[in-house]
């Protein structure tokens, strides 16, 4: 993704702190907002967004206090595309959707919320893209989508 | 930054409201551990987990949700949500939240529900 930042596209540098993926979620709201994005859209857009950066900063960084994580974000095609990208090396698989059942039983751990999140509030989700800079995760989320309905009535 | 929930136990009858003020993330562990653990201590059969309209809940907070509601559920207790906001309705659903601990609009309706269940 080019870096040349304009009236369609913002980039918010983090520290590797839990918590401070607040600010993307602020950040892409009002961004999303600026554009015609529903209430709906937009709390399922933070959603993403948080969870991307927590991601990023647990797994990616795996914690380390002096790495960064970056959200850019940009508004094409009727859609925000998000790409976050770490200084990590990337997931070796995506982790299988959690089963509740199995998760109540203690025969799963409780993870893999945030990557499920992801996948079923966005419109297209990439993992593992290597960067200059890192890793990187991009999103897409269209400014009107039934996916996430349909998803919701699973 | 503050990672802090101040959660308050009300009993109405044989029912046990946890009002959690703040965000529910993985730091909110000790503040629902404690607060399920006085719960408990009081004897407490039926349990109303409240939250707000304005909380924000991630990832981690919905892991310790849902391994609460696996204590809960171990020790043959009833719960239900009330209070959480549309898009948390929404996101509990795809979860499988739900499934084990039905969302009431508010504290009231959730009440209204669980006060008329007999054990």
């Amino acid at each position: 993704m080019t870096t040349n930042l304009n009236e369609r596209m913002v980039k918010i540098i983090l520290p590797n702190i839990l918590g401070y993926e607040r600010i993307a979620m602020a950040s892409s709201a009002s961004f999303a907002k600026m554009f015609g994005f529903s209430f709906e859209r937009i709390e399922d857009l933070k959603t993403i967004v948080a969870e991307a950066a927590i991601n990023a900063m647990q797994h990616g960084n795996k914690g380390c206090t002096d790495s960064l994580v970056t959200v850019t974000i940009r508004f094409k095609d009727n859609a925000i595309h998000v790409a976050v990208t770490d200084q990590g090396d990337g997931i070796a698989e995506v982790p299988p959707k959690p089963d509740i059942n199995r998760i109540m039983n203690q025969l799963d751990p409780p993870v893999g919320f945030g990557v499920f999140l992801i996948q079923e509030l966005a419109d297209g989700v990439e993992f593992n893209l290597d960067t200059d800079n890192g890793h990187c995760v991009n999103i897409v989320v269209k400014k009107d989508s039934n996916q996430v309905e349909d998803a919701a009535r699973k | 930054m503050q990672h802090e929930n101040e959660i308050t136990l009300e009993k109405q009858g044989d029912v046990t409201i946890m009002d959690i003020k703040g965000d529910i993330t993985a730091f909110s562990d000790p503040f629902l551990n404690n607060a399920y653990q006085e719960a408990n201590n009081q004897g407490t059969r039926k349990i109303i987990l409240k939250s707000n309209k304005e909380a924000y809940i991630n990832s981690g907070g919905i892991a310790l949700l849902i391994q609460l509601l696996a204590q809960i559920k171990r020790n043959n207790q009833r719960v239900v949500i009330a209070g959480i906001s549309d898009h948390f309705k929404k996101i509990f659903n795809m979860v499988g939240i739900t499934k084990f601990a039905p969302i009431y609009d508010t504290e009231e309706a959730a009440l209204q529900i669980l006060a008329a269940e007999t054990e």
